[in-house]
């Protein structure tokens, strides 16, 4: 099963939308669930994402426009337990220690966390911890050269195997890691 | 006294009990149906569809080896694909290839190009007859191999539509976390019928897997839709027959069963034969000519009303009439169909005699009734047609 991670759009505020050469590689029919980390900010990129998948589940980040999208939430794949957070209320943003602990409280295999705008993808005390960086780029206050980047995961029984999308330069890079849940 | 039934039996039985098996023989039995009781219809059907050889003692390694073929088949086609494609390899093939590989030759576009497929496969094999139960039932003997890998998912999964299960964490003023468990009730009707639990598969799924192997291992010709009619009524007798040791490879004597099936009758089902000597076109004008030599006042209606064969016996041809009668008697009429040394003239002659025994309601009807009749065709006794249909022929020759 095919899930997309991406999240911190910011458009349009920081940037005009993914990047062409992203578009192209997103086509219908390929994905079947989608994961966002949220700020994305607006409707239309809403609207954008559920042209790719029709189930999609979103949490809310500091600047998103809908208020209605949870805080924090738990979807199930498979054998997989997954939370998603935005992480602007994880404090230091992006602090492995910080994001074990909401792990532990939600109880999950894998947590997504976004907001640093830098992807990343380990393995901490057993569990997986993804943070998909921003899809378009967007910079963030701390950071103005940021990288365009997204996740997809494809999840099997006990396996996943996470493709890293990124956009260096003019070309897309790709990167493969598996997590083997115990 | 025996009953001209029990007669009939005892025909059957000494016909396929002896060491060489006299196929004209067979076919004139089978050609006025074959009785319903033991298993002889599953038999006869295999031998008529040359899966089984006339001579007996060559059945057991004859089946043992198309079986095995099968097994191939499948662990080519859809298990070590599958296995590859997900599971944990650091072949240098796959470590640079990802799924959204916009090259024709990668493995993963090739694999949504498959699902392209399996797509409509799906669709067609889920609604396949489905005022019977008999086929969103679960099988005695699903594909285990399939089922239980780990590494992959059954192919119904592959192009299901699916929402995860998902619930949104609360946050208290004093901090307790809450995970509400909401409960979303799941669509579950398939038909009206539960849909099967993990671990089991329901027959259209084993139909599935037949077509898909077919479409694969026949690219040019592919899946076209109406396939899924012709093999819904062969894996039904195969999987119901009495004898559990033909029953557990329903399976496999389905897949080569259809295989010679379509070899006399892939003509229709290619496209750009649609217009040749060959295609369905062909076959149309061949059916409008007999009713035009049998009977001439009808022809002439259908001339007056623009009642073209398009409108009506396309369906007929292409699917071997398997949506115009009830599954009972779609049997029947195959019993017959399958016998004859000339499947297809026979079926023009069947679905000409079927105009025929419309003649007088034809004959009143305007353009829309006439089509309506044709397009959903009366209950009638088969047996009546396939005696006028045999008529008919005769009297041609």
């Amino acid at each position: 099963m095919l899930v997309l991670v991406l999240g911190d759009l910011h458009v349009p505020h920081r940037q005009s939308g993914l990047p062409a050469k992203f578009r192209k590689l997103l086509v219908p029919g390929k994905i079947q669930h989608i994961l966002c980390t949220g700020n994305l900010c607006t409707k239309e990129s809403h609207d954008y994402l559920k042209t790719l998948a029709s189930d999609v589940h979103i949490v809310r980040g500091d600047f998103d426009e809908n208020i209605t999208y949870p805080e924090q939430k738990v979807v199930t794949v498979g054998q997989f337990r997954i939370g998603i957070c935005h992480g602007h209320q994880i404090i230091p943003w992006g602090d492995v220690e910080s994001l074990a602990m909401v792990q532990r409280q939600l109880d999950v295999d894998i947590l997504i966390s976004g907001h640093t705008h830098k992807f990343e993808a380990f393995e901490h005390e057993g569990k997986f911890y993804i943070n998909p960086g921003s899809a378009t780029g967007a910079f963030n206050p701390l950071d103005t050269n940021v990288v365009p980047s997204f996740v997809l995961m494809d999840i099997q029984a006990s396996i996943v195997v996470t493709y890293v999308y990124q956009l260096i330069g003019d070309d897309v890079k790709v990167e493969r890691i598996e997590y083997k849940k115990n | 006294m025996a009953s001209p039934y029990q007669k009939r039996i005892q025909l059957f039985k000494e016909c396929l009990t002896e060491e060489t098996i006299d196929m004209k023989k067979l076919k004139k039995l089978c050609f006025s149906g074959i009785p319903d009781s033991s298993n002889f219809r599953s038999l006869c059907w295999k031998i008529l569809l040359r899966y089984l050889p006339a001579e007996r003692n060559q059945w057991e390694s004859e089946l043992k080896k198309q079986r095995t073929l099968y097994r191939q088949f499948l662990e080519e086609i859809i298990i070590k694909p599958g296995k590859e494609m997900h599971g944990v390899s650091e072949e240098s093939s796959l470590a640079s290839d990802h799924p959204l590989n916009p090259n024709p030759n990668s493995q993963w576009s090739a694999f949504f190009k498959d699902n392209e497929v399996l797509l409509q496969i799906d669709k067609d094999t889920r609604r396949l007859q489905p005022d019977l139960g008999f086929f969103q039932t679960a099988t005695e003997y699903p594909c285990r191999e399939l089922l239980e890998a780990q590494e992959m998912e059954t192919l119904r999964r592959r192009v299901e539509h699916t929402l995860l299960i998902s619930s949104d964490v609360e946050r208290n003023r004093t901090g307790t976390t809450n995970i509400p468990t909401k409960s979303r009730t799941q669509v579950t009707a398939e038909f009206g019928h539960n849909p099967c639990k993990d671990g089991e598969e329901a027959h259209w799924e084993v139909l599935e897997r037949i077509l898909f192997i077919y479409a694969k291992l026949n690219p040019g010709q592919g899946y076209v839709q109406g396939m899924n009619e012709i093999i819904g009524p062969l894996y039904y007798v195969f999987a119901s027959d009495t004898d559990s040791e033909w029953k557990k490879h329903a399976e496999e004597d389905t897949f080569f069963c259809f295989t010679h099936l379509m070899a006399d009758i892939r003509d229709i089902f290619i496209k750009t034969l649609d217009h040749s000597e060959l295609g369905i076109h062909a076959k149309m004008r061949d059916l409008m000519l007999l009713l035009k030599r049998s009977e001439q006042p009808i022809w002439d209606l259908f001339e007056r009303q623009g009642l073209k064969p398009e409108f009506f016996c396309f369906r007929w041809l292409t699917v071997l009439l398997t949506q115009e009668f009830p599954l009972p008697d779609v049997i029947t009429v195959w019993d017959t169909l399958l016998s004859d040394d000339n499947c297809t003239e026979m079926l023009i002659h069947i679905c000409c005699a079927m105009l025929l025994l419309q003649s007088n309601e034809l004959k009143k009807g305007d353009f829309a009734a006439n089509l309506k009749l044709l397009q959903h065709y009366p209950p009638i006794d088969v047996h009546v047609l396939l005696k006028r249909a045999v008529d008919l022929r005769e009297s041609a020759s």
